[in-house]
């Protein structure tokens, strides 16, 4: 998709302060970042508590090498404003005042203490637009509680669905910050569409999201089946959980890497597509006997079945069985580790990672944005803000962003 | 087998919201595309979801019904009433529904109609099959100039892959979602859910979002390119800058971490068990304040003063004798106690809940009103998943269960589209609607 006009972006001319702790407030930042919005982060003289979470570059365990941070920080700009005096509140208000979107990440109790409530944020322009995201949300019994990524996962419901077979093992937490970013999804779109309300009212507004309500709903097939067969769904190894039971659908292959690949025995196109793969290797065995075109036969013999797929798996590699199970049209992925992302063919063509130059590191490989538009040029990768590395020009005025 | 009439308060009528006067035609499907363009349904914009009464979208089918048994996905009812499937009503709530048979000229020449009286273009079939039908987006700004354009796909629309099938677990699997998740040793447990129809939908409704706020300000439409995968490989996170800054590998034996954290040094992190059967409660402690808590609320046991967990670093270093403690105490006791009485003493904690718990018992779902009730002509009054954000002036504008098959033909080809009543009537004998 070929870029026209450059300085065009979806936010250009936003501006966005950012008071955030956690991934979620962070990702919509880097979000809003990466599609031209000038996004500044407001930091205590201390640093944001994420820069303190590693892994650090080269293990320098200090504000400015946060592997995390810098992940969650790419094209923002940083000032040091301690939001906690007097002098610094007012120059907190004072940056609000002249922005199109606060996201706040703070609890009710904390934003209360500071006296930053939304309502003391949102008297500073009529415009604004004050995102706050919290564990629970601003208001309801469990407003004040704590929480983490797990907790809010367990309570929220997916970590229910998540884990082995074997029950005796416990739901296990999906990697990354899934929580958070679940989070970070539904502020985005909530933002999104306050920012088009505002197009049309000339009025900003409150947005409360709290995670809690995000992953309640995020569940995808849980929720249905209690509302409707009103049954609960019980977790399988790397599958969905389900009312019953199903078949594995993770094979290990012969290099110890494993593919996924559900068994869909009831339609014909692509069991015919998986026994005519399976000849090739000469590993149909009985497969290719005509009782097999029947829909029923393979279900009573689905265990031998799933036998042999086993042992075709096993005797070969991961990602032979990935290409050419697709190339065969049949929807079969591999488990990629992170490493291997860097090298994968289809990625690289479409320039989904970016480089992102590091003063005192070794480069790093970073994820493009997300979504593409044909007339829109990406807006150029910048590494992390060093703290208060904007301050100067932040409080002078000076804007950043795209354009 | 003939549809019911649709009743009065299913007619349509003018929207609310942000998104009001926006008109979409809706070529999605599937759980992805469904979910992705319920948010413009939700929040006012007119959604005319586009049908193949041959080929039925799965929702449809998937056999989640009211008031029957406990079947998993793949059990599909024959011949089941396409109406009956409650997740088709969750996920295409609020949106127009007619049919159109693409494989006719004139199914073709009709939507190109309906097209030219729409802003917004959504669809995430295979790349190709909108060309095939020849809906590129240049044909469409000829039908309708400055639209927007939404394609979702698990690939994108460019690349060596992009003919390649995938879905939900696919997508984890691809994506690296799947490999990060279980426990050191053993294969991934990666995801029950197909997270990624989930977080796919979502950044394609905010890039739907995102080129209506540009175009209203700059009147400029545009064509959308999400790739599921890249979606997934951006929510994998910091851990892609550890292998790629540092050159440390993910490949290895004490990669990844189950319910542990490599970062902060939280102390006991994990999830215990609980009274009854595969009950489980999540506890987190990240400082030496929420330790503190944490032994009081368990009264102060002596093996609390053990030095193996005298400091954060200390409980880190010992997590497998601190969880075998923690363990002992919460084994037996019930998993919503265990959470109030760590809560009470500032220690973040949570029950593993069910979708039972969240309908059921859940003061803060409730308080905030997350889920909501509509009736529907065939399945009756039913469940839906809101959304969960709160507005201080906007309004979710929930106006009718999801479609009939075919419900809104007769108002959107002849009021929208200016079919006639004849030649309305020859396109539903020959087939085309």
């Amino acid at each position: 998709m070929a870029p026209t006009a450059a300085g065009d972006h979806v936010f250009t001319g936003a501006r966005v302060i950012e008071l955030a702790g956690d991934p979620a407030g962070e990702m919509l930042g880097k979000l809003l970042a990466q599609m031209g919005a000038d996004v500044v982060k407001v930091e205590p003289p201390e640093g944001s508590p994420t820069r303190a979470i590693g892994p650090f570059a080269g293990e320098r365990q200090d504000p400015d090498h946060s592997l995390t941070f810098w992940y969650y920080n790419t094209n923002k700009r940083s000032a040091v404003v301690d939001y906690r005096t007097d002098e610094g509140r007012d120059a907190f208000l004072r940056l609000v005042a002249g922005a199109d979107v606060c996201i706040t990440t703070l609890s009710r109790a904390g934003l209360a203490q500071l006296r930053l409530r939304p309502d003391d944020l949102r008297r500073a322009s009529e415009r604004l637009i004050v995102v706050s995201i919290t564990p629970f949300g601003l208001d309801g019994p469990w407003a004040d509680r704590l929480s983490s990524d797990l907790v809010g996962l367990a309570l929220g419901s997916p970590l229910n669905s998540c884990g082995y077979d074997d029950h005796s093992i416990p739901p296990i937490r999906p990697g990354g910050d899934q929580g958070y970013q679940s989070a970070c999804s539904f502020a985005l779109m909530a933002l999104l569409l306050a920012l088009i309300e505002r197009q049309s009212t000339g009025q900003g507004q409150l947005v409360d999201v709290g995670m809690h309500d995000c992953l309640a709903v995020s569940a995808e097939l849980a929720n249905p089946y209690w509302f409707y067969p009103k049954v609960l769904v019980h977790r399988q190894t790397c599958r969905h959980a389900q009312p019953t039971p199903t078949a594995p659908a993770l094979f290990p292959c012969a290099d110890d890497r494993y593919v996924y690949f559900v068994l869909f025995v009831a339609d014909l196109k692509p069991w015919r597509a998986l026994v005519e793969w399976m000849d090739t290797k000469g590993l149909a065995v009985d497969l290719l006997a005509p009782e097999y075109e029947d829909a029923r036969y393979r279900q009573e013999h689905f265990g031998h079945i799933q036998d042999l797929v086993e042992v075709f798996f096993l005797l070969q590699t991961a990602e032979e069985a990935y290409h050419e199970g697709q190339a065969r049209g049949l929807s079969i992925g591999i488990a990629y580790a992170p490493d291997d992302l860097f090298h994968d063919e289809h990625l690289s063509a479409r320039d989904f990672f970016v480089t992102v130059e590091h003063e005192d590191a070794p480069p790093g490989r970073y994820p493009g944005p997300p979504m593409r538009f044909s007339d829109v040029a990406p807006v150029a990768p910048q590494r992390a803000p060093r703290l208060g590395e904007h301050t100067a020009d932040v409080v002078a005025g000076v804007h950043g962003g795209d354009g | 087998m003939g549809e019911p009439q649709p009743t009065g308060s299913r007619a349509v009528r003018q929207r609310r919201g942000p998104l009001a006067g926006i008109r979409v035609a809706d070529f999605c499907w599937m759980g992805v595309g469904s979910v992705a363009t319920r948010l413009l349904a939700d929040f006012g914009a007119e959604v005319i979801k586009i049908e193949d009464r041959i080929r039925i979208d799965t929702p449809r089918r998937l056999p989640i019904y009211k008031d029957e048994p406990a079947r998993n996905f793949g059990e599909e009812v024959l011949d089941a009433d396409p109406n009956r499937g409650g997740l088709f009503n969750n996920y295409s709530r609020n949106k127009l529904g007619v049919t159109i048979n693409m494989r006719t000229d004139k199914g073709r020449g009709l939507a190109e109609r309906l097209i030219a009286h729409s802003s917004v273009v959504s669809e995430n079939f295979a790349p190709g099959v909108m060309e095939r039908w020849g809906l590129t987006y240049e044909r469409l700004r000829e039908l309708s100039p400055n639209v927007i354009y939404a394609r979702m796909s698990g690939y994108g629309h460019s690349g060596p892959h992009a003919g390649y099938r995938s879905y939900g677990p696919v997508v984890q699997a691809v994506s690296g979602l799947s490999y990060i998740s279980g426990l050191p040793g053993r294969e991934p447990s990666g995801w029950g859910l197909s997270y990624m129809d989930n977080q796919a939908a979502y950044y394609n409704s905010a890039a739907l979002l995102m080129a209506i706020y540009r175009r209203n300000a700059t009147g400029d439409g545009t064509e959308i390119d999400v790739s599921a995968i890249e979606a997934g490989v951006s929510l994998v996170g910091p851990v892609l800058l550890d292998v790629s800054v540092n050159q440390r590998s993910t490949v290895r034996p004490d990669y990844p971490t189950g319910n542990r954290l490599e970062w902060p040094h939280a102390a006991p992190h994990g999830v215990y068990p609980a009274a009854g059967e595969d009950r489980w409660v999540a506890i987190a402690v990240f400082d030496d304040g929420q330790w503190a808590g944490l032994v009081d609320a368990l009264g102060r046991p002596t093996w609390a003063e053990d030095r193996r967990f005298a400091t954060q670093e200390d409980r880190f270093a010992n997590q497998d004798a601190l969880d075998e403690l923690l363990s002992g105490w919460t084994r037996g006791r019930d998993r919503h106690d265990v959470m109030e009485l760590l809560q009470a003493h500032g220690v973040p904690a949570g029950a593993v809940q069910n979708a039972q718990d969240l309908n059921e018992r859940d003061p803060q779902v409730a308080h905030r009103g997350v889920f909501f009730e509509m009736d529907h002509p065939v399945i009756g009054p039913a469940r839906f998943e809101g959304n969960p954000f709160a507005f201080s002036s906007t309004a979710q504008d929930n106006w009718r269960s999801a479609p009939l098959l075919g419900e809104d033909n007769d108002y959107v080809f002849k009021e929208i589209v200016g079919l006639s009543d004849d030649e309305f009537d020859e396109m539903q004998t020959e087939g085309v609607i």
